[in-house]
């Protein structure tokens, strides 16, 4: 991973640069699908419902896992979460700054441990309402419903900043999920 | 783009099991979440085996990260290498060329010609006339030592498979 080749029938002057492995492709993609079913199509109290949030604590486990043994741009120790280099982030994104970072930029490292920690809430909560300890407790409820609004406004706000940096970076993020490959354009600094 | 070449395609396939398998022992270790508590008669062997079954997949699981990642830093390498292996290559053609004390101008044309591009299409992207490009090929043949397009490539070969 993190090896650069010259693109043939990419943009002119850009590098491709191998970044996301086919798991945390298929990570990335799973949980926003098991999201999308559990948000918008099942029945919240049926077995559906429960099953597909059982896979997304799976994908979350998996990619967990991934951060220790996986390789360099998906190891945790790639995109630390850190508060301060994200301010910094932002200074620099007013100031100008183009650089492009091959794992998540600090700001979008803030926003993975965001979602995975908000998923995790959420299949606790949604775990304990199908427990007997817990089934009909209002706070559990309430803290699954709070913790669902919460991701929804995360998703818009990933989705947005996604946007944002692949016209700030000029590398199209996107696309390097789906493909696992960054295309960076050759004026560019990487970190 | 994963199915560029096989070892894309095994890195995929792998990622996919461990996937699917993950989310397998996902199911078991659900299935002992919910049976913690429930008093079956039978669930005094069905938990210790379920939390069995869930134990040896995860660390499936885990194996197959492994190996995963030594495939994926394998091809990373051998990325590395062929890079590197190009890298080597046009230092080397530009070798020969200051050797042959070519010009500006025909360092570009020889470059096409080795490309194995046609006079036509080098005169065309170059905007000059094909008896020109003509008469650069017949002074660079001519500097190189060479008869023709066949034999200046060959000079290329022999220095990549020369063995010393």
């Amino acid at each position: 991973m993190g090896t650069i080749r010259t693109s043939d029938r990419g943009r002119a002057g850009a590098r491709d640069i191998a970044v996301w492995d086919p798991l945390v492709r298929m990570v990335h993609w799973g949980l926003a699908l098991s999201v999308l079913v559990n948000g918008a199509l099942t029945d919240e109290d049926g077995i559906v419902h429960e099953w597909v949030g059982y896979a997304a604590l799976g994908l979350l486990a998996i990619r967990l896992l991934w951060g220790i043994v996986g390789p360099r741009p998906a190891r945790f120790a790639s995109f630390p979460p850190s508060p301060g280099a994200a301010v910094r982030h932002l200074g620099g994104i007013a100031g100008g700054d183009r650089t492009v970072h091959l794992s998540h930029n600090p700001l979008g490292a803030l926003m993975v441990y965001n979602i995975w920690l908000t998923v995790a809430a959420l299949c606790a909560t949604g775990i304990m309402m199908g427990s007997l300890r817990f089934f009909g407790v209002d706070w559990v409820e309430e803290a699954h419903e709070a913790a669902f609004s919460w991701l929804m406004i995360s998703v818009v706000l990933h989705v947005g900043g996604v946007l944002f940096d692949s016209r700030r970076s000029g590398v199209p993020l996107a696309r390097a999920m789906l493909t696992g490959r960054k295309s960076v354009p050759a004026d560019r600094p990487v970190v | 783009m994963t199915g560029r070449d096989p070892q894309a395609r095994r890195a995929a396939t792998l990622a996919a099991l461990i996937v699917a398998q993950g989310l397998c022992a996902m199911f078991f270790v659900g299935d002992v979440i919910a049976d913690i508590g429930v008093d079956v008669a039978e669930s005094r062997f069905h938990l210790p085996l379920e939390a069995f079954v869930a134990t040896v997949m995860i660390f499936g699981v885990i194996y197959f990260m492994i190996e995963l990642r030594r495939l994926l830093s394998r091809m990373a390498e051998m990325d590395t290498g062929l890079r590197a292996a190009r890298g080597d290559m046009a230092g080397v053609i530009e070798r020969f060329f200051d050797d042959w004390e070519l010009t500006p101008a025909e360092r570009d044309v020889a470059l096409m010609v080795l490309k194995g591009i046609d006079n036509e299409t080098i005169a065309a992207v170059r905007g000059t006339a094909p008896g020109t490009v003509r008469a650069q090929c017949t002074r660079i043949y001519g500097k190189a030592g060479v008869d023709g397009r066949a034999q200046l490539l060959s000079v290329f070969m022999e220095e990549l498979l020369a063995e010393d």
